[in-house]
């Protein structure tokens, strides 16, 4: 074997995969637990999903700044938020990331740049626009990052963020997550035409598509796009093609996939499985030292669920904290 | 029956005439073409790192029916077309209830979708060529850029199916399949079809670069219908070629000085015509010192950089030559494809008279000298095939 042939070094390699695996463990705990009724609130998760935030995400730093959706664990672990304080805040205990008032679809940390996961379909991309605005006045080269789903690009927030991120020339990127589902809908039914990028160009801004389930593919178009909007080259759109592994939310009995699709995409759009098999493959990184990683991460999440469990519930005096009125 | 070479062994005719359309085929009487129109083809990273354009699905489906209006006005009665998840099949069905709904109930072909599940990957392709090639088409309209008719040549080959194709340009780079107005690609797929002119007057025979690489005894091969370019990069990654420091040989089945893309570094040193014996060959200097000159090419849509050339030859058919490099991917048709490691070894050789196209240009001089498009006054154009 002659060397590393990827544009990462063995460290970021490794990086790569402990994110994604953090990410595919902690969703596959919560579906577990949520089943056994641990869990208040709703959970969306984004078992399946890891390349496209991970990918993205290693070309960040704290000052970039990045919207998230309903669907925002993968995001916030992949911008570097605690798990142990997002596990917190699913449980809705004190020491979350939003203190336990937020839950899953609210998990923000503004000191990792993660200005929240978001309940409202397509509300991200406006306040990225705002971030970006601020990116552009700051002249640091900093970018901000709105995630939307294949349902949310239909939204108008999303289409006039478009549209304004074009016209004042932000540093903003909007990568359009399409898992082929909107909750429940295909796309073939809510999407008239099923190119995001034909959207971008109706906008004039380029937009790109790639396979969602391909580290590389996806670390190497954003790497580009990042760097475009860093040098003032203005926003772009990144659809990232991809795959969910559960329900658009924890119970859905998913009776709009055809029979085998999940253990189709299981065996075959396993973004995990695929990136080891290409560094492990390469010679640059071996099994045991994924195996290791693997364990430790287990480790981990048991760590938080065991912490998450045991912190406590935020008061009544908690009610009228870390809101705009002083009570 | 389709006539079919033997799927191992050559992959090409010794010529045009070991070509049998689909004449004695079930469905002889209303000749078929296949139409396979790629919804993703000028997707990627090139819209963002070079001033790539970008075709809206819209005008993919006018192109569509540019074709299907034209081919049925000159006797195709049925096309066969790759059902896809991008939008195509969408607003062509739609356009196509609300025009026949209307009138002109014979102004396209009878469309059938292929009975194939659309995964949205070059694998859809391979499917539809494949399945094209059992239906017995006498043509398939390919709508795609580079690597879209790539592979619908590949698949063909692989079947042993000698199906020619006939190419409309709606991808990046668009080196093979040359820009023309559908209408009149239609109008030739039509007189093909329909029998109305013979394979040794309608088609063109096309050169193509087989890639062989060997590994431990075993030996992967596959095809570029342009050009086999030998780069650093060492991984597949978002696929698409566009720094000139990581190339570092180029093989070209041709190289016409009017393309952009990876084939216009052997288009600018020295044109080797599509239908000319020959191919070129072209090793890239690593860096100044070993550098005979350095060549200022479109490699992207707006992108013309300078690439150091060592040295250049032509290419005969039949010989294959050893990749220098030790270890890299070889992109196909300015795609990463495939890649090789130490000990490893690679070849690439020009195979001639490889795969055949419909000839527009020709086909619309002779339909204009032998008078195809003439009738009596209120005649009509014969329908179905003319014997």
């Amino acid at each position: 074997m002659a060397g590393n042939p990827f544009p990462l070094n063995k460290q970021q390699l490794l990086q790569a995969y402990r994110t994604m695996r953090t990410i595919r463990e902690f969703e596959e705990r919560l579906h577990v637990d949520f089943s056994r009724g641990d869990i208040p609130g709703f959970v969306h998760l984004y078992a399946g999903e890891e390349a496209a935030g991970t990918g993205i995400m290693m070309h960040l730093g704290d000052g970039d700044r990045i919207a998230s959706t309903h669907r925002g664990h993968g995001h916030c672990i992949a911008k570097g938020v605690d798990p142990m304080a997002m596990m917190k805040e699913i449980y809705g205990r004190k020491g979350g990331s939003c203190e336990g008032k937020g839950g899953s679809m609210h998990i923000a940390d503004l000191s990792k740049g993660m200005m929240g996961a978001n309940g409202i379909l397509g509300a991200g991309a406006p306040l990225v626009c705002g971030a970006a605005l601020a990116a552009k006045y700051r002249k640091k080269g900093e970018v901000a990052i709105s995630f939307v789903g294949d349902g949310a690009s239909n939204q108008g927030t999303f289409l006039e963020s478009l549209n304004l991120a074009a016209v004042w020339n932000l540093p903003a990127i909007f990568v359009v997550e399409n898992n082929g589902y909107a909750e429940s809908t295909s796309r073939d039914y809510g999407v008239a035409v099923d190119s995001y990028v034909d959207r971008a160009a109706g906008f004039g801004l380029p937009g790109v598509t790639v396979d969602g389930t391909d580290f590389f593919a996806v670390y190497e178009a954003a790497g580009e796009i990042i760097k475009r909007a860093r040098e003032g080259g203005g926003p772009s759109l990144l659809e990232c093609k991809m795959v969910r592994f559960h329900g658009h939310f924890e119970g859905d009995a998913q009776t709009y996939r055809a029979s085998g699709e999940i253990d189709d995409i299981r065996s075959n759009k396993d973004c995990l499985k695929k990136f080891a098999a290409a560094v492990t493959a390469a010679g640059v990184v071996t099994a045991d030292e994924l195996k290791a990683i693997d364990h430790e991460v287990l480790g981990l999440i048991e760590r938080a669920v065991v912490d998450a469990k045991a912190a406590p519930l935020p008061t009544l005096a908690d009610l009228t904290t870390d809101v705009y009125v002083k009570y | 029956m389709l006539h079919r070479t033997a799927a191992i062994g050559p992959w090409f005719a010794q010529s045009m005439d070991d070509i049998e359309p689909c004449l004695s085929s079930p469905m002889s009487d209303a000749p078929t073409i296949g139409v396979i129109a790629n919804p993703v083809s000028a997707r990627d990273i090139r819209r963002v790192v070079a001033n790539a354009g970008n075709l809206q699905t819209s005008d993919r489906v006018n192109i569509v029916l540019r074709v299907l209006g034209a081919a049925a006005a000159c006797g195709v009665a049925r096309a066969l077309m790759m059902p896809d998840r991008g939008g195509i099949r969408a607003l062509l069905d739609r356009t196509l209830r609300r025009e026949l709904g209307q009138a002109h109930h014979d102004a396209y072909p009878a469309l059938h979708y292929l009975d194939m599940h659309a995964a949205s990957t070059v694998e859809d392709t391979y499917t539809a060529t494949r399945m094209m090639a059992d239906a017995g088409v006498v043509a398939i309209v390919v709508l795609g850029g580079d690597g879209t008719h790539r592979a619908v040549v590949r698949e063909l080959l692989r079947c042993g199916a000698q199906i020619p194709i006939a190419g409309l340009s709606t991808g990046t780079n668009n080196a093979f399949p040359e820009m023309r107005e559908p209408t009149i690609t239609g109008i030739a797929v039509g007189l093909y079809a329909s029998g109305r002119l013979p394979p040794g007057q309608a088609l063109a025979a096309h050169k193509l670069i087989e890639v062989a690489i060997a590994t431990d005894g075993r030996v992967q091969r596959d095809i570029a219908i342009v050009d086999a370019v030998i780069t650093s990069d060492r991984y597949i990654g978002a696929r698409a070629l566009w720094k000139p420091e990581s190339l570092l040989a180029a093989y070209l089945a041709f190289a016409d000085p009017q393309c952009i893309g990876l084939s216009a570094i052997g288009g600018l040193l020295e044109p080797v015509g599509r239908l000319q014996p020959g191919g070129l060959a072209i090793e890239m200097a690593a860096d100044a010192a070993h550098a005979l000159l350095e060549l200022h090419a479109p490699i992207a849509p707006g992108m013309v950089r300078p690439v150091p050339i060592a040295h250049w030859q032509r290419m005969v058919a039949d010989e294959p030559l050893l990749v220098a490099h030790a270890a890299g991917t070889v992109a196909l048709d300015g795609e990463r494809e495939l890649g090789f490691e130490p000990g490893d070894r690679v070849t690439a050789t020009l195979r001639e008279n490889a795969f055949f196209t419909v000839d527009v240009a020709r086909c619309m001089h002779l339909a204009a000298c032998d008078g195809l498009l003439r009738t009596p006054v209120g005649a009509g154009l014969p329908r179905g095939l003319t014997r």
